[in-house]
């Protein structure tokens, strides 16, 4: 019985490691070359889309960029910053309409936010792992 | 406004809402003037309110009201990398308060020298509770009206906003989550069409003035565990007003006018909140104090009211253009005074002591920018006339009756 429970409990742990892991290979952090550092921390990431930071601790100025929806999107939401989409918008137009923050830049597909990221010094984004982001770096996240 | 042009003016608002909101009108305004990107953003609700039996926030709502609507427009830039300047005015009508004053809802200047260290001048929201600076913005909540015991929106202007300074900011040591504080101080200066100058006229005082220092401090942490927002806010506050008063209404003196004066002798509130949310569902808790102990009628009299506030929220977004809540809402009012002809009930049971409101929300996005809200109220109690909360005796002239029901309508657009 024990065995069997070490079993259940392997395989559970197995499962959602793997969720875990397919939902974060997903999604691929995207920076301006002017940004200095190479790796951001999980919790670093969601203060910059929260308009909490708009530095690194390098002192990179870093300004985020919003996909307007897609899976890509989605599972960025919910891997890195634990909020729905409109409670993002509900979010950012909560520091709009009280000063303390303008809309980040969104953009309509993942071509339009690498191409952004590319030429726009210090912007920093996210696409699919899949998606070529030429003329960007690749963010590792801790 | 009469009710007939009030439908009238709603007929024409509603049909150019869902006109302009088949278009995507979310798209907010934005151009740039010598290298600087300049943002215009905006907003408009239009609301109607019908109750069974009382008068609420001052409108005819026995009778249905339209009187409901608010509104404003702000600009903002982002200079450098660090300071950005903006300013937001805003309108409203309710009921009788408002009454289409436009007011300047924020002015400020804010530098952000690091993460940790900002400063803000000029005329800024005030951080009080999870809703405090966005109260005046319903775009912003599933509900139609916030938890009117802890954030009453006849009251608005006592909390809502500050001329002065703020400091501010995050610091994030590992593993423990995050700390935001805010510590400001300045002046308040309410508004003469709000629901405390208005209340004041059933006593025959009418205000020029009402405002005067105010200091405070806001500290929340975003904790380790996913979802849990905690916090705490405190402000306090040295308040004036002065106007005049007709002595015969209330003190049974002479029927002409005399200069009136009251001041602040113990002003505060303390505020304790928390949420958690998970995915669609998001639950809020506030409880919040307000004492205020004053001189009256140029000294004559004092008053000491002591409010206890607190609500229950949870709101879900069932799906993307449908979100459900429904909060449970507690005000409960002591006061003392030798005010003649104000005695206090004994009992919180007694309907001037308390106001209870159940609510049921549901929210409706039509678009990303337009939205409609169906709201329900089962209230118990009206609380009492020398503090108001939402039942003001100029309307209801036949008296209160403790229950009321009441359905509040709301549309709106943002941009």
């Amino acid at each position: 019985m024990k065995r069997i429970q070490f079993l259940l409990f392997a395989a559970v742990a197995a499962l959602l490691f793997t969720s875990a892991s397919l939902q974060a290979a997903e999604v691929k952090i995207i920076a301006n070359a002017s940004v200095g550092e190479s790796s951001v921390s999980a919790d670093e990431l969601k203060r910059v889309f929260l308009l909490e930071k708009n530095a690194l601790d390098d002192g990179s100025h870093v300004e985020p960029v919003v996909a307007k929806g897609g899976p890509t999107h989605e599972a960025f939401l919910k891997e890195y910053l634990s909020k729905t989409d409109s409670a993002l918008q509900t979010y950012y137009r909560s520091l709009v309409f009280t000063g303390k923050a303008s809309m980040p830049k969104t953009l309509g597909s993942e071509a339009e936010v690498a191409a952004y990221v590319a030429r726009t010094k210090g912007a920093i984004g996210y696409v699919g792992a899949a998606t070529a982001a030429p003329g960007t770096k690749t963010l590792e996240v801790k | 406004m009469s009710f007939r042009l009030n439908k009238v003016l709603l007929s024409i608002v509603a049909c150019g809402a869902v006109t302009l909101g088949a278009q995507d009108l979310s798209n907010y305004t934005s151009f740039t003037v010598d290298g600087k990107t300049i943002q215009i953003h905006g907003f408009f609700s239009q609301g109607f309110v019908g109750t069974n039996d009382n008068n609420w926030l001052t409108m005819n709502t026995s009778n249905g009201s339209f009187a409901m609507t608010d509104g404003g427009v702000n600009v903002s830039s982002q200079l450098t990398d660090k300071f950005r300047v903006g300013a937001q005015v805003n309108d409203r009508n309710l009921g009788q308060l408002g009454q289409w004053h436009p007011q300047l809802d924020w002015a400020y200047g804010d530098y952000k020298f690091t993460n940790w260290f900002g400063v803000r001048a000029g005329k800024v929201k005030t951080m009080m509770g999870l809703y405090n600076d966005t109260q005046d913005m319903d775009f912003l909540h599933t509900f139609a009206l916030l938890p009117q015991s802890v954030y009453p929106t006849d009251l608005r202007d006592a909390t809502l906003s500050h001329l002065g300074a703020d400091i501010y900011g995050t610091i994030s040591p590992k593993r423990i989550g995050s700390f935001s504080y805010t510590l400001y101080g300045g002046d308040r200066r309410d508004s003469l069409y709000g629901g405390y100058p208005y209340n004041l006229t059933i006593h025959g005082i009418y205000l020029h003035q009402y405002g005067g220092p105010v200091y405070g401090a806001d500290l929340r942490w975003d904790t380790p565990l996913k979802g849990v927002l905690v916090g705490y806010s405190y402000l306090s506050e040295d308040i004036t007003g002065t106007g005049q008063l007709n002595p015969s209404v209330a003190l049974g003196g002479p029927n002409t006018l005399v200069p009136y004066k009251e001041w602040s002798k113990n002003d505060f509130v303390e505020q304790y909140y928390g949420q958690y949310t998970i995915g669609k569902l998001r639950i809020d808790a506030e409880h919040r104090r307000y004492l205020r102990e004053q001189d009256v009628f140029s000294g004559q009299f004092g008053i000491l009211t002591d409010v206890r506030a607190w609500y229950f929220a949870g709101a879900y977004r069932v799906a993307k253009r449908l979100e459900l809540g429904s909060y449970y809402s507690h005000f409960g009012i002591n006061w003392y005074t030798d005010v003649p002809g104000q005695v206090e009930s004994p009992s919180e049971s007694a309907p001037d002591r308390h106001l209870y409101d159940k609510v049921v929300t549901a929210r409706f996005d039509l678009t990303s920018s337009l939205y409609l809200k169906i709201e329900g109220h089962l209230m118990n109690g009206y609380g009492g006339f020398l503090y108001p909360d939402g039942f003001y005796p100029q309307v209801n002239p036949q008296g209160l009756k403790p229950n009321t029901n009441a359905l509040v309508a709301l549309t709106g657009w943002s941009f």
